[in-house]
């Protein structure tokens, strides 16, 4: 009947290697957290925040395709909603990181070093064990309802056509993009800025707000890159959308460099001690290097490439792009999350780089998972896009 | 199943995109009417008026700049703790205003939003005058404008050169480029409509004017040819040059050490607050042009209404951003941050704070109405309301968070004196005289891409 | 009778549509020097006439890279080089400062150069062009499309040529004078 029919085997293969990639990584993660319990949830939250990131960033851009329309959404809209879908996966896999897993991340859990430091103290209203959790809950009840009424009306769609139930989801979209960004950066402050319970940037939201945007933006390309080779989807391979799609990921990758410069610039200009801190401990220790190579590899390479016409307007050339950001992004969170955790205690801090093989084994674990959930919401609804008329 | 196609095909026509140019234009009628502006329409009552009006405030400013430069900038208020008053929260306003114009034509050129194609001239001329009456501030604030010169680096007599490391050389920089961009952007787009006014002038002059600037310009096939490209890079390098010059504006005081200057937000939240007086700007400016002159065809309802989005898009960034201002000053657990926040809602300059929340952030969402949006006298009261209240977010930024810094010995008031007020009305003075100018000699709209809106028998050509 | 040089021959066309399907017969036809005139930039005609990518984008890019290291390059002699000063404690080489104006002088060198190149490859400014002289031809800047088709070209002769642009249907042909 349809195309999810025609590519069920396809699709069913590629579920059944994140089920096995996450399988294998579970039980790497087992062995890990026999041997070092701390580092355990240390890489749990890189790869929780990875593809955290990836799930809810599908809500964030399917909204603001809503809002303002555009081909390039009408081509990953079905990547988007099943995107959105595993919203409440991720729910669950955040509850074992709090409950079991704070005590390991966050400073401010341990009462002995709160009752000794007065701005520990101050914050405690803030950060504490209860109010992170229900304040994760408040978050991600919002993103569910979104996601349920987006994806809702859009089944809608389907029957009573593009124009009658537009209104609908564009009046979920625009407050619901409001939310969602409060929610995003309320929950990134919570769970990572709050690793360095110090520190603080008025900014670190937008961040990782133009990260997700970046990382769904590269994870869409390279799922359409990979469905379009596909028969019944074959035609859809219009180079008009790769193009568009080309040219966002290459906005977002610039917004990125703007928003991480910008910041550091800042707070190097004003070299502030409880500010700089953050960059002593990422820029030093071997954490410098990872530093540079973002610089290079997260922006100069892909803002050359994509700069050329000819690059985003062939599909294998988006799609090696997008599959190099995926990686980048995680290097990028790596160096934001991990050196939180390989410094000693002391006046000074002193960095240096420690990369666990854990690092890597949970991204990979979850991401199994991510991937097997995924797919699994993607073969539910139809997956050719629905047109415009 | 006919049944069913049918109410398909009324549903599209009742709720599907409206048009951005009315029905009925061909080419010649768009050619026609835009340039009977400057051609035909001649000096009615209005402009005169209005001209007028606009010319007589500029005469203020120019007596103010006399008198400032005959007794220096001590007749300004600025004094030791408020070292930077109205002529920052003046020069910071103007170059935000400018920035919906760049933003109309590259971003949304780049985007290929149809909808700018009637307003980018126009946005563009305000741009240029916006940044004209941003240039008035720091040039005058030096106190010896005639070595403003001095700001840029050249090898000199004192072995001297600017300090990189300043944020203010980045001002100089950032603001020089970006006039010098939008000017050339903006002449670049007016070349094609230069001789389409040549070819339609009936007076020798006005032939030889616009004749030579439109540079002998034929709409060859081979012109198009690299004016396409060449648009097409302006608009891709204005871009990011827009971001940047609000950028550095902002670094300006956040790469300072003031509490309330110094926050990592400031380049996005200055950015979006900067789109968002722009585009009321735009608004305040379109709405009574097109009622005079007769130009709702080309400024339709549906341009209102994505323009008020685009506030209400932006004004809530701009909300965005104080959110994190107030909770990071709390969560930040540091005494200065946690003072300043509260100085700066309770202190003395409290009404400031709380009259900014009012303009810039409640009122402002009535924009959520589409009935608000397609009220064209309300659109008109918010873009000034906006307007006001982005002012009222610098007067904010400068005057609450210098007034009170560190020492309390130090810590002093502000008071504007009537020069510094005749020297922000007599800016205002001089964007609308430039206005004026710019609606009578030059074809408002772009007249090449309104012409490129008129839908064509066949797309695909002859291939 | 003597005659004035000619420049060339021209046909005006009331359509886009027809001026791209003209284009396309007389490129076909052997005709090289030729010139299409539209009050609309019209994509087809880049196919129809055969006519070569602008090469405005390499300038372009060179300009800027040039912009962005000579600047650098600068920033970085007057500070730690001809004119060092330690402000606030700062490296001599703070290159997080030298960022912004880079970024400034690379688009500015990017900006004016496009301007510059797309004078140059136009060949503005250019008061009189013998196309002018046709009466009609000020509405190529209104509503009418001109093809013509110079003197110049091997191919051209004036009898023939005006019998091939008479069998385009255009609404008129007109001798251009210089």
């Amino acid at each position: 009947m349809s195309a999810t029919e025609a590519m069920r085997p396809y699709l069913d293969k590629i579920q059944t290697r994140g089920l096995l990639a996450g399988i294998v990584g579970l039980i790497a993660c087992g062995v890990g957290f026999m041997v070092d319990h701390d580092q355990f949830w240390r890489s749990y939250l890189l790869g929780y925040v990875y593809w955290f990131c990836l799930a809810v960033g599908s809500l964030g851009l399917l909204m603001l395709h809503h809002m303002v329309g555009g081909q390039w959404g009408v081509a990953i809209r079905r990547g988007l909603e099943a995107g959105t879908r595993t919203i409440p996966l991720m729910f669950v896999l955040l509850l074992p990181m709090l409950f079991l897993g704070s005590h390991s991340l966050y400073e401010w859990t341990h009462a002995e070093v709160v009752a000794k430091d007065p701005v520990l103290q101050h914050k405690s209203v803030y950060l504490n064990l209860p109010g992170v959790i229900a304040r994760a809950v408040v978050y991600f009840a919002i993103w569910i309802l979104l996601a349920t009424l987006l994806n809702k009306y859009s089944q809608e769609q389907e029957t009573a056509g593009y124009w009658a139930v537009r209104p609908k989801l564009q009046k979920v979209s625009a407050p619901g993009i409001v939310l969602y960004g409060l929610a995003v950066t309320f929950a990134v402050v919570d769970w990572v800025m709050s690793l360095e319970p110090h520190w603080f940037s008025t900014v670190y939201g937008a961040m990782f707000l133009v990260g997700q945007g970046l990382v769904t933006f590269a994870f869409m390309i390279v799922l359409m890159r990979h469905l379009t080779d596909q028969e019944p989807l074959k035609d859809q391979d219009k180079v008009n959308n790769f193009h568009d799609l080309g040219t966002l990921m290459f906005a977002f990758t610039m917004l990125w460099a703007y928003i991480s410069f910008s910041q550091f610039l800042i707070i190097w200009s004003a070299n502030l001690p409880e500010e700089i801190t953050w960059y002593i401990r990422r820029l030093n220790g071997g954490w410098g290097y990872m530093a540079a190579a973002l610089l290079i590899f997260h922006f100069i390479v892909p803002f050359l490439l994509l700069l050329q016409r000819r690059v985003k307007r062939k599909k294998a050339w988006v799609g090696m792009v997008a599959a190099w950001m995926l990686v980048m992004r995680l290097v990028d969170l790596a160096w934001v999350i991990l050196p939180a955790f390989s410094h000693s205690e002391g006046q000074m801090p002193q960095p240096h780089l420690n990369l666990h093989w854990l690092n890597l084994a949970a991204p990979v674990a979850i991401g199994g998972i991510w991937i097997w959930y995924f797919m699994m919401q993607l073969k539910k609804r139809s997956l050719e896009p629905l047109q415009v008329s | 199943m006919a049944d069913h196609l049918e109410t398909r095909n009324s549903t599209t026509t009742l709720a599907g995109p409206e048009p951005v140019l009315a029905p009925g234009h061909t080419y010649a009628t768009v050619t026609d009417k835009i340039a009977a502006v400057p051609l035909e329409v001649g000096w009615p009552r209005f402009w005169i008026v209005g001209f007028t009006i606009s010319a007589l405030i500029f005469g203020m400013l120019l007596m103010t700049i006399l008198w400032l430069l005959g007794k220096g900038i001590g007749v300004w208020g600025p004094n030791n703790p408020v070292g930077w008053g109205f002529d920052i929260i003046n020069f910071v306003w103007w170059i935000g205003i400018g920035h919906a114009g760049t933003l109309i034509s590259a971003i949304l050129l780049l985007l290929r939003q149809q909808w700018r194609m009637s307003i980018s001239r126009f946005a563009e001329a305000m741009t240029l005058f916006a940044v004209a009456c941003a240039f008035l501030y720091p040039t005058f604030h030096t106190g010896r404008p005639w070595l403003a010169y001095w700001l840029l680096p050249y090898p000199n007599t004192m072995a001297m050169w600017p300090q990189p490391r300043s944020p203010l050389l980045w001002d100089v920089f950032a603001v020089s480029t970006y006039a010098t961009i939008s000017l050339v952007f903006w002449y670049v787009g007016l070349i094609p409509d230069l001789a389409s006014m040549r070819d339609r002038a009936k007076s020798r002059f006005a032939q030889v004017i616009y004749g030579i600037l439109a540079l002998g310009w034929r709409g060859s096939a081979q012109h198009w040819n690299h004016y396409e490209i060449a648009s097409l890079i302006l608009a891709g390098l204005s871009t990011p040059l827009v971001l940047s010059v609000h950028t550095v504006v902002s670094f300006d005081f956040a790469v300072g050490l003031i509490p309330g200057w110094h926050a990592t937000i400031f380049p996005p939240y200055f950015v979006a607050g900067a789109i968002y007086s722009g585009f009321a700007m735009v608004l305040t400016l379109a709405i009574p042009m097109r009622a005079w002159y007769g130009m709702q065809d080309f400024i339709t309802m549906k341009h209102i209404d994505n323009m008020c989005k685009v506030m209400l898009g932006t004004g809530l960034i701009v909300a965005y951003g104080y959110a994190m201002e107030a909770f990071m000053a709390w969560y930040s657990g540091n005494l200065w941050e946690m003072f300043m926040f509260k100085n700066r809602t309770t202190g003395p300059y409290g009404w400031s704070y709380w009259s900014l929340i009012i303009f810039n952030v409640l009122i402002p969402q009535v924009l959520w109405l589409k009935k608000a949006r397609q009220n064209i006298p309300l659109v008109f009261v918010l873009s000034l309301v906006i307007n006001v209240g982005m002012w009222l977010e610098r007067f904010v930024i400068i005057v609450t968070s210098l007034h009170r810094d560190f020492l309390p010995a130090s810590w002093g008031m502000y008071y504007p004196t009537k020069y510094d007020w005749s020297m922000y009305l007599g800016s205002i003075g001089l964007f609308l005289t430039l206005m004026y100018l710019f609606v009578r000699f030059l074809p408002s709209i772009s007249i090449f891409e309104v012409r490129t809106l008129i839908p064509r028998a066949s797309k695909g050509g002859a291939h | 009778m003597p005659r004035k040089p000619l420049y060339g021959l021209m046909a005006e066309f009331s359509t886009p549509e027809e001026l791209v399907q003209a284009a396309h017969r007389t490129h076909e036809e052997g005709y090289r020097k030729f010139d299409a005139f539209s009050p609309i930039p019209i994509e087809e005609l880049h196919h129809a006439m055969h006519l070569k990518d602008s090469p405005l984008p390499k300038f372009v890019i060179t300009a800027g890279i040039l912009g962005c290291l000579g600047m650098f390059g600068f920033l970085y002699w007057i500070s730690a080089i001809d004119y060092p000063l330690n402000v606030g404690g700062r490296p001599l080489y703070s290159w997080p400062s030298f960022i912004p104006v880079t970024y400034e002088i690379t688009v500015l060198s990017a900006g004016l150069t496009t301007v510059a190149s797309l004078l140059l490859l136009c060949g503005f400014p250019m008061p009189y062009h013998p196309v002018f002289n046709v009466p009609r031809f000020k509405l190529a800047s209104r509503d009418k499309f001109f093809l013509c088709i110079e003197a110049e070209d091997p191919k051209f002769d004036l009898q023939r040529t005006k019998e091939f642009l008479a069998s385009l249907r255009p609404y008129e042909v007109s001798e251009v004078e210089i």
